[in-house]
Order: structure tokens, then C-alpha cells, then sequence
């Protein structure tokens, strides 16, 4: 079940948890809103909701409540820091945020406190934002939902008792649910865009190198990502205007211009060239049939709206999944070797199993799967010739029940996320519709090398179309 | 790949303790690596075709 909501009545009611962050930091700008309000009522919504879902690992209340007291000091006295000010935010716990403990959601790291914030927390808390504490993920970014880790799994606010997706749970579930309008994720094989498809939120996945990894616990340093999670397309582009920028200390990072990616939003998508991947939910792994006509109906609505619609042919998935799987494990593998060999026992089941698998892959495995990834970056950048911007799925089946490992473990490979860390291009993971069960389906857009404004431009123009950001779970 | 090819793959990753303690998950972390490996298929551009990123003196530091 879910509720529409209109943020029409919010100022004046008791719905503040679901402002976006461009009207809370508007209202927050014209002094109709305090940030110490916002904060409160997030904090208490937070208190009441979740025990249920677990999206957090430590809540840093007093000082979030702190820092809600000095904006709004500062706000009063007519200086405004940024886009985010007083809006607060989520931090999946793989980045770190100084004085808080970076667990990774690992025994491993319980006691890890980090000495300063991450590149992408510092671009945050420059625009103003409110950091509410450390989130819940998969263990290092890859283990599963786990019970046999010193935090419980986060849930999925449309039902409970379903999987958030991961890695980054606790991010898609607090923004789904109303806890937090914003938040961090990572995304190394999908890590953002899984938990946006399964609580129907929208997630980004910028170019590689657009924002810093800097003070990100690492998983595999040629897939990492870090981006924004938010319940708004325009929400997302605000984050990563703050977000995005060259950083000379991150050997991935790329000096690109600014993408001005607030001002494509409006654009419409009459004349733009959509590429429909049919291949990877149809042949490749076929979909459950209310994804797929979720997909079918995205792509006519886009070319109701104008745009032109072709089919596209890329590299099987399999073999994209295959390539992503050798390079995330073998680098992987040489983070993780010495804590393998020497505390076996302190990693949950799911990361263990998944991190060993590097120990057996082999050189000749991992530059094999290094050339590969060449010629299908070049495959995906031939389209791009030929098209502005693709359409394809994100993931092939609503969220499974996060108690039934057989179901996760069937469903979690079912996806079409990986293909985009292999190559670097940027990708949106939002909302389709919602099953007859009430549970979010998915729809991925993916575009040129840091072309983020056109895949805000088809993102906000399927947003207004379909009114995905106005369905919220009815979770209290 | 056989029980014993896997524990000699596993001592010789330093992968002792693990192999002992916790032997189904390093026999399926085994047969996973293999399988995936697997997949994936020769470059079609035959010996010439170069690993990603390519090597660029000069630059990267």
C-alpha cells in the first residue's frame, strides 16, 4: 500500500518528513522553516520508525541537533552556505565522517573512527547540510542482507519484511521512508541503484571519477562510485552539483566542467534519441512480467512526450556481470587478503564468501577481464553515436523477502546495473510503478561520459509523467 | 576444480585458518571464481587487444 502526498500543506502540518531537499532548503532560505525543526521532527520520526527498519548504524542526534541550532543562526543572520543549508542528510557507513566510527558494517572495523570526513562529506556540510548519523549497508559493500553481523540488516519501508537492496540499505530505506530527504550511497556493482529500484527512490551513479572517493573505504578501486540517493530528480541534481569536482588527491578523479544540471530538468524530451535496451530484460534475463511492462510503458510515455525511440544492442550481461565480478573481486581480494588470512571468523557469511572468491582468481583472469572491459566500453560508446541516452532495466524483480536467502541469492545477480561500473557511463536507477503487491519497480536510464544533465532531462520527464515522487510507503 | 587443487590454491593464498575453519565457504568461493571466470570470452580483437586503463606515461600522479 502507499499514500500520494502533496508537500503543499507540509509547512503547515506534520508531514515535514516528506519535503524535498529543494523545498526544505527553499523554506529554509525564506525563514518560513528552521532547520532545527526539520531536524526534530526528523529525529523523532526516526526514534518511532526505526527499530522496524534499521536504516541506521549510530544516530549522531546532539550533534546534528547542533549543528541544525548553528545554521539556523546563521540563516537568521542572512548568511546562507549553500544549496543543502539546513537540510540534513544520511552517510552510508563505508565514508567516513570525522570523530564517528566507519564500521563498514563490520565486526572488522567496529572501532574505527575516522579522523576526518570523506571528500564528498566535506562538499555536503560546505553547502549546508545537517549530517543525522551513519547508515546501514551490506558488510564492506558486498556481503548480503546479514543477521550474522553486529548490526542488524536495514528493511524495506513498503514492507518490512522485504530486502531494502544493498549495498547502500539503510540509505534507500531512510530516504524511502521518510527519515532523511537525502543520503550517501556507493556503487561498485550497483550498490546505489539496487536499494533506490527496491524503494523506489532515485539513485545515481555519476562517471567515474566525477565525484571524489576520497575517505571511502574502498571495494574495488577501478568500479567505485560514490552518489546521491534522493526521493527527487531535481533533489539528485542539487546533491551533485555539491558533490561533483575535481579532486587532485583521488587518482580517479577527472576534471570535468560543471554540469549545470539543475537547468536540463526542464528541457522535455521532444527530438532526444532513446535507446532501448531490450535485450538485457527480454533475452538476456528475462524479467518478471510487471517489470517488464513497467519498462514498456516508461518507454512509450517517453515517446508520447517526443522522444525518439530505438533498439539497441549491447554485450550480453552475463558476460558484463562476469567482468564486473572478476575485477571487483580480484581488487577486492588485495584489500581484504591480510583479514582473510588472520580473522576469518570476524566477517559475516555472505562477505566472506563473496571476498574469498578473489583469492581464486587468477593474473591471467583479471587482465583478461581488463581487455574485455576495453572493447565493451568502446561497444557502449559506438551507441552513444547513435543515441543520447539509454533505457533499460535495473533490476528484473520487485524486492524479495529479506528472510528467504535463496530468494536473495537468486535475485541479487537478476540486474542490469553492473554493465555501467565496467564502463564508467553515468546511470539513474528510479521508479517505474509498483506491483500489484505494492512494491516499487525500476527503470534505468544511462548516458555519455558526464552527460549527467540528460539523464536528468529524461529522469524528470518520466518523474512527471508517471508522479513517482509524490509515492511514499504508508510505513507511519 | 577438486577438493584438493582448491586447498592447495587456499594454503597458498595464506588461506589456512579460513580453509579450517570455515571449509564449505572457501570450496564455494572457489567453484564462484571458476565459474565466473569462465564467461568470460577471448578480446575479439585476438593478442592485440589491450587491458583498460592503458599505460600513460606522464600522467596520473
Amino acid at each position: 500500500m502507499n499514500v500520494e502526498v502533496s508537500t503543499a500543506g507540509a509547512l503547515s502540518g506534520n508531514e515535514l518528513h516528506w519535503l524535498s531537499v529543494a523545498e526544505a532548503a527553499h523554506a529554509i532560505s525564506a525563514k518560513e522553516l528552521s532547520p532545527v525543526e526539520l531536524t526534530r521532527a526528523l529525529l523523532e520520526r526516526i526514534e518511532r520508525l526505526d527499530p522496524r527498519l534499521n536504516a541506521f548504524i549510530r544516530l549522531d542526534a546532539d550533534q546534528a541537533l547542533a549543528t541544525a541550532h548553528a545554521a539556523e543562526t546563521e540563516i537568521m543572520a542572512g548568511r546562507r552556505r549553500g544549496l543543502l543549508h539546513g537540510v540534513p542528510v544520511g552517510i552510508k557507513d563505508i565514508i567516513d565522517v570525522a570523530g564517528l566510527p566507519t564500521t563498514c558494517h563490520s565486526k572488522i572495523l567496529r572501532d574505527n573512527v575516522a579522523a576526518s570526513d570523506a571528500v564528498c562529506v566535506t562538499k555536503l556540510r560546505g553547502a549546508g547540510a545537517i549530517v543525522l548519523g551513519k547508515l546501514s549497508t551490506h558488510e564492506f559493500a558486498i556481503g548480503g542482507p546479514s543477521l550474522d553481523l553486529p548490526w542488524p540488516p536495514a528493511r524495506n519501508p513498503w514492507n518490512p519484511d522485504h530486502h531494502p537492496g544493498g549495498s547502500s540499505s539503510g540509505s534507500g530505506s531512510g530516504v524511502a521512508a521518510g527519515l532523511f530527504p537525502m543520503a550517501l550511497g556507493t556503487d561498485t556493482g550497483g550498490s546505489v541503484r539496487n536499494p533506490a529500484s527496491c524503494c523506489g527512490i532515485v539513485g545515481l551513479k555519476p562517471t567515474y571519477g566525477l565525484v571524489s572517493r576520497r575517505g571511502v573505504f574502498p571495494l574495488s578501486f577501478t568500479l567505485d562510485h560514490v552518489g546521491p540517493m534522493t526521493r527527487t530528480v531535481a533533489d539528485n541534481a542539487m546533491m551533485l552539483e555539491c558533490l561533483a569536482g575535481h579532486d587532485p588527491l583521488d587518482p580517479g578523479s577527472v576534471a570535468a566542467p560543471p554540469g549545470r544540471y539543475e537547468a536540463a530538468l526542464e528541457r522535455g524530451v521532444r527530438g532526444l534519441r532513446v535507446g532501448f535496451v531490450r535485450h538485457f530484460h527480454e533475452i538476456d534475463m528475462p524479467a518478471d512480467p510487471e517489470v517488464t511492462a513497467a519498462l514498456q510503458h516508461v518507454a512509450l510515455s517517453l515517446q508520447m512526450a517526443g522522444a525518439e525511440l530505438a533498439d539497441i544492442v549491447l554485450p550480453s550481461l552475463g558476460e558484463f556481470g562476469a567482468v564486473n565480478r572478476v575485477i571487483l573481486q580480484s581488487e577486492a581480494w588485495s584489500i581484504h587478503a591480510p583479514w582473510l588470512r588472520e580473522r576469518p571468523g570476524d566477517y559475516g557469511h555472505f562477505a566472506r564468501r563473496r571476498l574469498l572468491a578473489g583469492a581464486f582468481m587468477s593474473s591471467g583472469d583479471y587482465v583478461l577481464a581488463q581487455r574485455r572491459r576495453r572493447e565493451m566500453i568502446a561497444a557502449v560508446e559506438a551507441v552513444f553515436r547513435e543515441v543520447d541516452v539509454l533505457l533499460c532495466a535495473s533490476s528484473m524483480d520487485p524486492a524479495c523477502r529479506i528472510d528467504h536467502v535463496e530468494d536473495v541469492e537468486r535475485t541479487y545477480p537478476r540486474q542490469a546495473r553492473t554493465p555501467f561500473n565496467v564502463t564508467g557511463h553515468p546511470a539513474l536507477a528510479m521508479m517505474s510503478g509498483l506491483s500489484k503487491a505494492g512494491l516499487p519497480l525500476s527503470v534505468q536510464f544511462v548516458g555519455r561520459y558526464f552527460d549527467e544533465a540528460t539523464l536528468f532531462q529524461v529522469a524528470r520527464a518520466w518523474e512527471q509523467a508517471s508522479g513517482t515522487d509524490r509515492k511514499h510507503p504508508s510505513i507511519g | 576444480m577438486d577438493k584438493a587443487a582448491v586447498e592447495i590454491l587456499a594454503k597458498r593464498a595464506g588461506l589456512a585458518k579460513a580453509l579450517a575453519e570455515f571449509p564449505d565457504d572457501v570450496a564455494a568461493a572457489a567453484r564462484q571464481a571458476a565459474d565466473v571466470a569462465a564467461k568470460i570470452r577471448p578480446p575479439a580483437d585476438g593478442p592485440r587487444a589491450e587491458p583498460w586503463p592503458p599505460m600513460r606515461a606522464g600522467e596520473g600522479l
